[in-house]
C-alpha cells in the first residue's frame, strides 16, 4: 500500500488494518484521517456504550450535569422521582438547547427561543399560547428525546446511541469481574469528589486508548521524572519487566487492565489499615478477586471504546510524606480526528473519613489530571503522534507503527494458566496485546462487523491453540 | 486638602507599589522559568490553590468546593518544582515560552507585616515550533508577608477563567 497518491476510501484503508494487525502493525496515519474519524463517529461512537458519568455527580433530585457523547449533547439529569436520565439537549419545536449551565439543579428545563418548557425527567410541562397555537399538539409526544439506551453498572452510567445491540452488561462481558474489584471492595462503593477535569488537546482519542490499553511499556520512560523525584515507587513507575512485582497483563471481552502486585502480601493499594480494616469487605467480591485485590499495587485498564481507570498505591505528592492511593476514571472525547477533549474524574471510597477521601482526591491531582506530574508529560507525547500522523509522509510511505511486542515470534510470552480471573492473563507485562485488541475491535467496528468478531483468543496464541 | 493631610493614602500608594513591584519581579522569574529563584519567595506555611471553574447558570463566579487543580503545601510545591529538574519532565522540555500580565493590583488589607492583594493574571503561552498559543487568565487573591526588603507568598488563590482547559497540561506556575 506503499506510493499510492489516490485518497485511499475508508473502507479500504479499514481493510487494509486488518491485515497489517495480523502482523502486528498499524499505519500511523490512522491516527489523523478525516474520512476515518467520520467512520468512527458513525460505526463506533453511534454504537458503542459510551461513558457518560457516575451517579453520585447527581445525587439530589434535580441535580444535573451537561455531558457528551461524541458530537451529541445531553442532559445527565436525576428526575424527581429519583431516575437518571440523559436527554438530548435540543428543544421539540425548532431545536434551542434548553440546558444553559455545565452542572445545576433544576425542576424543569426552559427553552430561552419560545418558551417550551420541560419537567426534568423529560417530560412537555408548558408550551406558551398551546390553546391558541399549538391545540392539536399532544404534549405527551413532545418531551425531550431520551438517549435510546442507558444501563447502571454499579454506579457508573453508560449510554449507547443505537437502539439495539449488545447490552452493557453483554458489552461488558465477564471483565466486570476485574471491574468489580474497584467498585465493590469498599463496603458502599466508591463516589465521585467534586467535578471532573476537562480540557482540550491537539490529539487523537487512539492514542491515549492505546495507552490505557497496557503500556507498561512507557511507564519508567515517559515518568521517569515522578521517579526521580520519588513520588512513586520503582514497582509502580518502573519499567515493564524489570522489579519484584508479580505483572499481568489481562485481556477480556475486549477490555484490558494492567495488574502490578506482590504475591502472597497484603497490600491492597497501599491504602491506610484503617480503611482496610473497616472498609474493604470480601462481601460481593469472590476468593480469587479478593486475592487480586489484596496483592495489587497498581492497576490501569480501559474499556472499549473510550473509558479508561487508574487505581494506584505507593504515590505520593512529597517525598517526604506518607504514600497513599488514589483512582481516577476517565474518558476522551473525540471532537475530531486531531482534537479529543479529556474527561477525568476523582473518586474515593464512599464510607472513608472525609480527611482520607480528600488526601485521595489530592493524589490524583498530583498525579493525573491536567496538573499532575504523570499526565503533564503524556499528553505532549500523543499530541506528538497525532502531528506526524496527519502529514503527507505517513501516507505516501505506508509508515508502519510497530505493536509486534509479545508476538510468539519476537518474546515468550506465556499466560498464566493458575489465573483465577477470566480472560487471558499474560504472566508478564512486556507485550503491546491489549493495543492490538483494542485495534482489533477499532476494525471490526470500523467494517460493520460486531465488535465480538474481534474478541476471542489473543493473536499470538491462536496458533498453539 | 494639603499633601501632608493625606498620609494614609501616601503609605497606602508605597504599600501599593511595594507590591507591585513583588509580583512584577516574581513573573519575571516565573517567565524566565527561574523556579527556584522563585521558591524561595515562598513561605513555608504556603497555601497554593486553583480551584476548578464551574459554569453555572446564574452565578459569573462560582467553583467547585472540592474539585481543583492545585492545592500545595510546601512539601508538594517544592516537589513540582524539583521535578523540572529531572531531564524526564517532558511537559517542560523545551520549556513553555510565556509572557505574564499582572494587572489591576489593589492592596485589600495591610498591616506591619503582611499584605493581602487582588491581582489579575494573564499569561501568555507559546509552545513548540508552530504559531500555537494559548493563553490563561486568572484573579489572584494574594497573602504577601514581609521578609527583609522583600516579601513571601504566604497563600495564593488562581480563580481562573476558563471551565475547560486549551492547553495540554498546566505545567507552569500562576
Ligand atoms: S425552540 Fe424551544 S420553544 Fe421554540
Ligand atoms: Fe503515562
Amino acid at each position: 500500500m506503499a506510493a499510492d497518491d489516490k485518497p485511499k476510501v475508508p473502507e479500504q484503508a479499514v481493510q487494509d488494518a486488518r491485515e497489517a494487525l495480523d502482523e502486528g502493525f498499524f499505519p500511523l496515519e490512522f491516527f489523523n484521517d478525516d474520512d476515518l474519524h467520520e467512520l468512527e463517529m458513525e460505526r463506533i461512537f453511534g454504537q458503542a456504550w459510551v461513558f457518560v458519568g457516575h451517579e453520585s455527580e447527581i445525587p439530589e433530585p434535580g441535580d444535573y450535569a451537561r455531558r457528551y457523547i461524541g458530537d451529541d449533547t445531553f442532559i445527565f439529569v436525576r428526575d424527581e422521582s429519583g431516575e437518571v436520565n440523559l436527554l438530548f439537549d435540543s428543544c421539540r419545536h425548532r431545536g434551542a438547547k434548553v440546558c444553559r449551565a455545565e452542572q445545576g439543579n433544576t425542576s424543569h428545563f426552559r427553552c430561552p427561543y419560545h418558551g417550551w418548557t420541560y419537567k426534568n425527567n423529560g417530560e412537555a410541562a408548558g408550551i406558551p399560547q398551546k390553546s391558541k397555537a399549538f391545540k392539536e399538539l399532544d404534549r405527551e409526544e413532545y418531551g425531550l428525546a431520551h438517549v435510546p439506551r442507558l444501563e447502571t453498572y454499579e454506579g457508573l452510567v453508560f449510554a449507547s446511541l443505537a437502539e439495539e445491540g449488545p447490552t452493557l452488561e453483554e458489552w461488558l462481558g465477564d471483565f466486570k469481574w476485574y471491574f468489580d474489584i474497584h467498585m465493590k471492595l469498599p463496603e458502599g462503593g466508591m463516589e465521585v469528589i467534586g467535578e471532573p477535569h476537562r480540557w482540550v488537546i491537539d490529539a487523537n482519542w487512539k492514542t491515549i486508548a492505546d495507552n490505557f490499553n497496557g503500556d507498561s511499556y512507557h511507564t519508567a520512560w515517559a515518568h521517569g521524572s515522578v521517579l526521580d523525584l520519588e513520588l512513586g515507587g520503582e514497582e509502580t513507575v518502573g519499567h515493564a519487566g524489570t522489579g519484584e512485582s508479580m505483572d499481568r497483563h489481562i485481556h477480556c471481552d475486549g477490555h484490558t487492565t494492567s495488574i502490578r502486585g506482590f504475591e502472597d502480601e497484603d497490600v491492597f493499594l497501599t491504602y491506610p489499615e484503617e480503611v482496610v480494616a473497616d472498609l474493604f469487605t470480601k462481601e460481593g467480591l469472590s476468593e480469587g478477586q479478593w486475592q487480586v485485590a489484596r496483592q495489587a499495587l497498581s492497576f490501569t485498564g480501559g474499556i472499549f471504546p473510550n473509558f479508561g481507570f487508574l487505581h494506584f498505591g505507593d504515590t505520593t505528592d512529597d517525598p517526604n510524606k506518607d504514600v497513599a492511593p488514589f483512582f481516577t476514571i476517565r474518558k476522551w472525547r473525540p471532537l475530531g480526528p486531531d482534537q479529543m477533549e479529556l474527561w477525568s474524574w476523582g473518586l474515593a471510597p464512599k464510607n472513608a473519613p472525609e480527611e482520607f477521601k480528600e488526601r485521595m482526591y489530592k493524589m490524583y491531582t498530583s498525579n493525573f489530571g491536567p496538573t499532575g506530574n504523570f499526565e503533564q508529560d503524556d499528553v505532549p507525547i500523543w499530541k506528538g503522534i497525532t502531528d506526524v500522523a496527519g502529514g503527507q509522509f505517513a501516507s505516501k510511505q505506508g509508515y508502519q507503527l510497530n505493536y509486534q511486542m509479545g508476538l510468539d515470534w519476537m518474546s515468550e510470552m506465556d499466560l498464566d494458566e493458575e489465573w483465577d480471573g477470566p480472560g487471558f492473563a499474560y504472566s508478564e507485562n512486556l507485550e503491546e496485546g491489549g493495543m492490538r485488541l483494542f485495534h482489533e475491535q477499532w476494525y471490526e467496528m470500523l467494517a460493520g462487523n460486531a465488535r465480538e468478531d474481534a474478541i476471542g483468543v489473543p493473536m499470538n496464541i491462536k496458533e498453539e491453540r | 486638602m494639603k499633601l501632608s493631610e493625606r498620609e494614609d493614602e501616601l503609605e497606602q500608594l508605597l504599600v501599593e507599589r511595594e507590591v507591585r513591584q513583588f509580583l512584577n519581579y516574581e513573573a519575571e522569574l516565573l517567565d524566565e522559568r527561574n523556579l527556584h529563584e522563585w521558591f524561595d519567595h515562598v513561605a513555608d506555611d504556603i497555601s497554593y490553590r486553583m480551584p476548578r471553574r464551574l459554569m453555572h447558570e446564574n452565578t459569573a463566579a462560582s467553583f467547585s468546593e472540592k474539585g481543583y487543580y492545585f492545592n500545595e503545601d510546601y512539601g508538594s510545591l517544592e516537589a513540582r518544582v524539583k521535578r523540572f529538574d529531572s531531564e524526564y519532565a517532558w511537559a517542560e522540555r523545551p520549556p513553555t515560552r510565556t509572557e505574564r500580565y499582572v494587572t489591576n493590583v489593589v492592596v485589600d488589607e495591610y498591616d506591619d507585616d503582611e499584605v493581602q492583594v487582588t491581582n489579575n493574571l494573564l499569561v501568555y503561552l507559546s509552545r513548540g515550533d508552530s504559531e500555537d498559543h494559548s493563553f490563561y487568565s486568572a484573579k489572584r487573591h494574594d497573602r504577601l508577608r514581609r521578609r527583609d526588603d522583600t516579601f513571601e507568598l504566604v497563600d495564593r488563590e488562581i480563580l481562573l477563567n476558563q471551565t475547560v482547559l486549551s492547553t495540554d497540561n498546566v505545567s507552569i506556575f500562576l
